[in-house]
């Protein structure tokens, strides 16, 4: 375990405040930039990259769904029945990452990052908003006011099955990896289950806060979670996911698409190619 | 405009979580930014330690007190799916927590 030091604590600092922002700009929890960085740059094991990265989603996200409660974009009643399977999702994924070796996280990494941009980027064009608001959302749908169009979305949760589905699969992967999850359950919420991106974003981000105790709890336990670091990072995503937050609601849904597409693509070649070694 | 805005009105469940969450924010970052200073000050012992693993303790236990408080709320209203299914969500946390002290290396 890496002993802290002045510039040590501010490398993770100010990692963490890139990685809040950008996290904060794509409604995910910043992980999936922060554990590559911890890990192939800072040379940390796997699990440490892990577990200093799940304390600052579960930061990101309670600090984010604190400012949003209100506003009606979290799903409350689809992301708590959908923690039901996240949570379970990432308990097992808890115990699995102290059995698996670091290479087959990367590549695991690798796969999942990649798989998820180019499902953002075949869906960019999906529109499944519907801007009636005399249409029933029924118990798991919602509605909420967007700035962009000026008006009341109104939405219906389709495919719940796929959702609880894909929430076990973020929820595995969120411990496994140490990211929120959110690149698997936002694109899936998206474009199979017909919740807007911003409600999916936000009822996302609730979640992950859930989803990443079920498995820092463990790391934690297991001693791989190193609180000084932890706490530079975790001090480093909150005031750039502050900063991301309030340059985010001006940014439109496709660019954050590309953006976030384009990125993830990167990250996993990197990370592909060094498991692979 | 102002009409469409008023239709969407917070139900409570939402505000009191809102409330929990920013609590259990605060109080673990002032413990870990108290707690991270005096570590690079005077090193990680004594006080340092204390302050960093309750910053991290706080932080972990946000989220559960956020799932506690659904689940009283759920079952004042009787939405009864909903006080089971934060409840199981309840029980998860706890089994993570169970598995943690198991593996435990620290006591």
């Amino acid at each position: 375990m890496p002993l802290v030091t002045p510039t040590l604590a501010l490398i993770i600092f100010a990692a963490g405040a890139v990685s809040g922002s950008l996290g904060a700009l794509l409604g995910l929890g910043g992980g999936v930039f922060l554990v590559p960085f911890l890990n192939l740059v800072m040379g940390f094991p796997f699990s440490v990259a892990a577990a200093i990265s799940l304390t600052t989603v579960i930061a990101t996200s309670s600090s984010v769904s604190a400012s949003r409660a209100g506003q009606q974009l979290i799903n409350m009643k689809l992301g708590m029945l959908l923690e039901v399977a996240t949570a379970a999702g990432s308990f097992l994924g808890g115990v699995t990452a102290q059995l698996i070796a670091q290479s087959v996280l990367q590549k695991l990494f690798g796969i999942v990052s990649a798989v998820v941009a180019l499902i953002m980027l075949t869906r960019l064009r999906r529109r499944n908003v519907i801007l009636d608001p005399s249409v029933d959302p029924g118990v798991l749908g919602g509605r909420f006011y967007e700035q962009e169009s000026g008006g009341i979305v109104t939405y219906r949760v389709k495919r719940l099955p796929v959702a609880i589905a894909a929430s076990f699969v973020a929820g595995n992967v969120s411990s496994l990896l140490g990211i929120g999850g959110g690149i698997v359950k936002v694109p899936v919420l998206n474009a199979w289950c017909g919740v807007p991106l911003r409600a999916a974003a936000a009822t996302s981000a609730f979640m992950i806060g859930v989803t990443a105790t079920a498995g820092a709890t463990i790391y934690y336990g297991r001693g791989q979670l190193e609180p000084a670091l932890a706490a530079a990072a975790v001090l480093g995503v909150q005031l750039g996911s502050w900063g991301g937050m309030r340059f985010g609601a001006a940014a439109s849904s496709k660019w954050l698409k590309i953006l976030m597409a384009g990125l993830l693509f990167i990250l996993s070649a990197v990370m592909f190619m060094r498991g692979g070694r | 405009m102002s009409a469409d805005r008023e239709n969407v009105v917070a139900p409570p469940l939402e505000r009191m979580i809102g409330v929990v969450l920013h609590a259990g924010v605060m109080a673990s970052s002032a413990c870990l930014t108290v707690g991270l200073v005096l570590a690079l000050m005077y090193g990680e012992g004594g006080i340092a330690w204390v302050l960093l693993n309750a910053g991290v303790i706080v932080l972990l236990a946000t989220p559960v007190a956020r799932v506690i408080v659904s689940v009283v709320r759920y079952a004042s209203d009787r939405d009864w799916t909903f006080t089971i299914l934060t409840l199981i969500v309840l029980v998860e946390l706890m089994a993570s927590a169970a598995v943690a002290l198991v593996f435990n290396k620290r006591l």
